[in-house]
């Protein structure tokens, strides 16, 4: 990492980003491309009008200059994300999303909004999942102990939210564990 | 010298702009030297190159060709650059952007020089363009693209006579002719590129230019060799007569800039809102600075409108053209769309006092500079049923429902006092929920501002509130644009090596002052390119548009009032020399704005002039003169308006030629510092014999 060793809590949002971009995403191509090797694996052959699938790096490096349109994931649509949140708000467990979601749908709805429908629903959808999720998982840490924290179905970007704090917080209960007489 | 028709002329054997576009690519890729330099874009400091160069940029940057812009402010600077380029290795294709066009570009002064592999493509929206330029053919020629808006299908007949007179030979040469008819005969043979240099080491004539490829060329010479073997005297003075016509009738504008980046656009099929908007606001640019007329804006804006139906349709329930229609829809809404734009400057950014108060065209209908003009804007505000303190109100503020009656009222009361033309159908743009929508009038004075004076120059800016009593009464404050910090602390490190040194090192302060007056405005364009992308910075700029503006009108009514303005014969000519905005109006940018002002805000009160043209078949017009003393450098700054008659005519401007010729007759000591040849900056002492000689030269007509 290139940041200084005080702020070296946790990977950062970014990397994050740069991690789930690896993750393939499907396209309709405007140019055509013979099959390619790249070092993550051979993509293509790119034939319009036919979907292909690629890693979303190279999609957004193509949309960016106009030679695809992203198709967006089927969990990125209002019905489902609705769905989930209704979900989400009636239970007290976390319920299932996509691992990376967060940082796919951040891509996505950055370089692609036009490729989505309701793009504008869809992003205030995402900021309530994820408010509801907030609170759950601030609720959750409550019970942490020292020999295990689980807390199911947490996306990526929420566990790197908490992973510095119960991190600490697990090392310095098993210490207190492990010497109740210290006091 | 090719010049390209533009894609709806097209054909097979003709090439249009995507194939020159194709070929830049290709030579991008093939070329083995490949680096940032190898293509290279020159931008002349004007708005509508200032978009061309972002939208050709856009397009590059989406097929990954690296490439470099370098703004260039005027012939001395080009001639710099070229010595420059000279040294660049890598170089295969050169853009130049509204600059060049006039200019022959084959000769040795220009690139003639570099090598075989450089292709140089000229859109330039300046007329007239060097027929050389055009339509020399052959291999050398083939190496300068002009790409042409169409109107070159119409000179045919300068193109006969060009042809005839570079290719025949001459009266004197007779018995080179069979000599040249055998090497022809052998070239056809040999079909070498060799040949270039064997000829041209051949007659004084120089008229065996090269026979690579031009194949109509070479037909025709044949032909006109079989028929007769020279011409007689009189065709020889016909076309004489009709080559000087066209560069001798003035100088005016083609299709802008960005309207030819645009079509390109629409031929790659990758056109957005972005190109869009930059297309709108080279256009606008035109209109507003009078380098087009009123029809010319119509034909253009009509094929925009169709544009922007076609990339932003609106929802169906929003009617277009109300005041609702001109809303964001969304956070992201970026679009263009369609509204009447009213002749005020900066109306919606201003109280309504205000912009009729700055707008040329008001100004001169009600004679703002007296106060009784000033008591008639108020009678007309009143009429409309604004009272003076709703009047004051920033436009932002002003009550909603006078805001939707603003047009209706106009229309109804504006003609009692002579303002017939005042809305001209326009564009604005939504920047989603970050601005309000900003329309492409006031874009273009924002950028235009920005490329004049946002460094360099002290401007002094409002703060809203500062009037009557607002919160921040009394209180201005510096413009400050992005670079300002790096420039203060430029000052100082160069002030403190200037004391190391000494007196003996007057050369680097020379130096070291021309660097700084070539940096500042090179800042300048690219502030201005930024706040293209950027609505922030573009925002921040229309508040110097407005001071800026406010200059302007301060000197124009003064100069009305003291009845500065002397009539010559053929022109009035306006000089500046004392004044509290002086430094400011040292900038021909800033100048020409006056100059127009002054023209639109006389328009009605000034019997036209007859400028004849080359056989005394005239037309009235209003020939303005203006120049400002540079005290810095002790010169002064010229320039020539032709004004038209009617509000939304234009002249073509003859002073460009007027003042060269008057150069040279009075041996004035002067330059032309920027690519309009009707800009000029003189010595202090020669002015006046200047402008003696001017009005001898006007007489000439």
């Amino acid at each position: 990492m290139a940041l200084p060793q005080s702020l070296r809590t946790s990977v950062t949002p970014l990397e994050l980003e740069l991690i789930a971009s690896e993750q393939l995403v499907e396209i309709v191509p405007l140019i055509t491309m013979e099959k390619t090797a790249f070092i993550s694996g051979a993509y293509g052959p790119l034939r319009p009008p036919a979907k292909c699938r690629i890693p979303l790096w190279m999609a957004t490096n193509l949309k960016l200059k106009k030679k695809c349109h992203i198709v967006p994931p089927e969990w990125l649509s209002v019905e489902f994300l609705q769905e989930r949140l209704t979900r989400e708000t009636s239970r007290p467990e976390f319920s299932k999303l996509p691992f990376r979601f967060a940082e796919i749908a951040k891509v996505i709805l950055d370089v692609a909004s036009d490729d989505v429908q309701n793009a504008d629903k869809i992003k205030s959808l995402l900021k309530d999942l994820r408010e509801a999720r907030q609170a759950k998982s601030r609720d959750g840490l409550q019970k942490l102990d020292h020999s295990e924290l689980s807390l199911p179905n947490l996306c990526s970007m929420e566990i790197n939210e908490i992973r510095p704090f119960f991190i600490q917080s697990m090392g310095i209960l098993t210490q207190l564990v492990r010497e109740p007489s210290a006091e | 010298m090719v010049f390209l028709p533009p894609p709806h002329l097209a054909s097979a054997s003709r090439p249009a702009y995507a194939e020159a576009y194709a070929n830049i690519l290709v030579a991008h890729r093939r070329s083995p030297l490949t680096s940032a330099s190898s293509v290279i874009i020159l931008v002349a400091p004007d708005v509508d190159a200032l978009c061309a160069a972002k939208i050709l940029a856009e397009l590059l940057k989406q097929d990954d060709v690296m490439h470099r812009i370098i703004p260039v402010s005027g012939l001395a600077d080009l001639e710099r650059m070229k010595d420059e380029l000279v040294t660049y290795a890598e170089l295969h294709t050169l853009i130049l952007l509204n600059m060049g066009a006039i200019l022959d570009l084959s000769s040795e002064n220009w690139f003639g020089e570099f090598s075989m592999k450089l292709t140089v493509h000229i859109i330039d929206s300046n007329r007239p363009q060097n027929l050389a330029n055009m339509f020399s053919g052959g291999e050398n020629g083939e190496r300068f693209i002009v790409w042409d808006d169409g109107e070159a299908e119409n000179m045919g007949e300068e193109r006969k006579a060009w042809e005839a007179l570079t290719y025949e030979p001459e009266p004197d040469s007779d018995e080179d002719s069979e000599l040249d008819d055998q090497d022809e005969v052998r070239s056809n043979e040999d079909g070498d590129p060799d040949d270039d240099e064997e000829f041209s080491e051949q007659g004084p004539s120089g008229k065996r230019r090269s026979l690579g490829d031009g194949d109509r060329s070479q037909e025709k010479r044949r032909k006109l060799d079989d028929q007769s073997t020279r011409l007689s005297r009189e065709q020889r003075d016909t076309y004489h007569e009709l080559i000087a016509k066209y560069y001798g009738s003035g100088s005016w504008y083609g299709q802008s800039a960005s309207a030819t980046m645009y079509i390109l656009a629409t031929v790659l099929e990758r056109v957005d809102c972005d190109f869009l908007w930059l297309a709108i606001l080279g256009l606008t640019f035109q209109y507003t600075t009078a380098r087009i007329s009123r029809d010319t804006y119509d034909k253009y804006h009509s094929i925009y409108y169709d544009e922007v139906f076609r990339l932003n349709p609106l929802p169906p329930d929003v009617a277009a053209n109300t005041t609702d229609a001109i809303t964001a829809m969304s956070p992201d809404d970026l679009s263009v769309r369609a509204a009447e734009e009213l002749r005020f400057m900066l109306f919606r950014h201003w109280t309504l006092y205000d912009a009729m108060y700055h707008s040329s065209y008001v100004a001169g209908k009600l004679g703002i500079w007296k106060e009784r003009g000033r008591k008639r804007l108020t009678g007309l505000l009143a009429k409309m049923g604004f009272s003076i303190p709703q009047t004051q109100q920033p436009y932002a503020h002003m009550d909603l429902d006078l805001k939707h009656q603003l047009r209706a009222k106009l229309d109804s009361i504006a003609p009692e006092y002579g303002l017939v033309e005042l809305t001209y159908p326009s564009f604005a743009r939504c920047f989603g929920y970050r601005a309000s929508p900003l329309s492409a009038a006031d874009a273009v004075e924002a950028v235009g501002a920005l490329l004049d004076v946002a460094g360099g120059i002290r401007m002094e800016v409002e703060v809203e509130g500062a009037r009557h009593g607002g919160e921040w009464f009394g209180g201005g404050r510096l413009w400050e644009g992005g670079r300002n910090g790096e420039e203060k602390r430029e000052k100082r490190i160069e002030v403190g090596s200037r004391q190391k040194d000494g007196d003996d090192h007057a050369d680097t302060d020379v130096n070291g002052e021309e660097r700084k007056e070539r940096t500042w405005w090179v800042k300048n364009f690219w502030a201005a390119y930024d706040a293209l992308s950027d609505i922030v910075p573009l925002r921040d700029a229309l508040s110097l548009a407005m001071s800026l503006h406010r200059a302007i009108i301060r000197q124009g009514t003064s100069i009305i009032d003291k009845q500065d303005i002397r009539t010559m014969r053929s022109h009035r000519v306006v000089v500046l020399s004392k004044g509290p905005d002086l430094a400011l109006f040292a900038h021909p940018g800033v100048l020409a704005r006056l100059g127009l002002w002054l023209v639109d805000a006389l328009r009605d009160r000034l019997p036209g002039t007859k400028i004849g043209g080359l056989k005394g078949r005239g037309k009235k017009s209003l020939p303005f003169v203006v120049a400002c003393l540079n005290e810095r450098t002790q010169t002064y700054v010229v320039v020539g308006i032709m004004g038209a008659l009617d509000f939304g005519d234009v002249r073509r401007n003859e002073f460009g030629l007027a003042f060269i010729e008057a150069k040279q007759r009075c041996n004035a000591r002067s330059r032309h510092s920027t690519f309009d040849a009707s800009v000029l900056e003189i010595e202090q002492d020669d002015l006046k014999l200047f402008l003696e000689t001017l009005c001898e030269v006007g007489e000439g007509y």
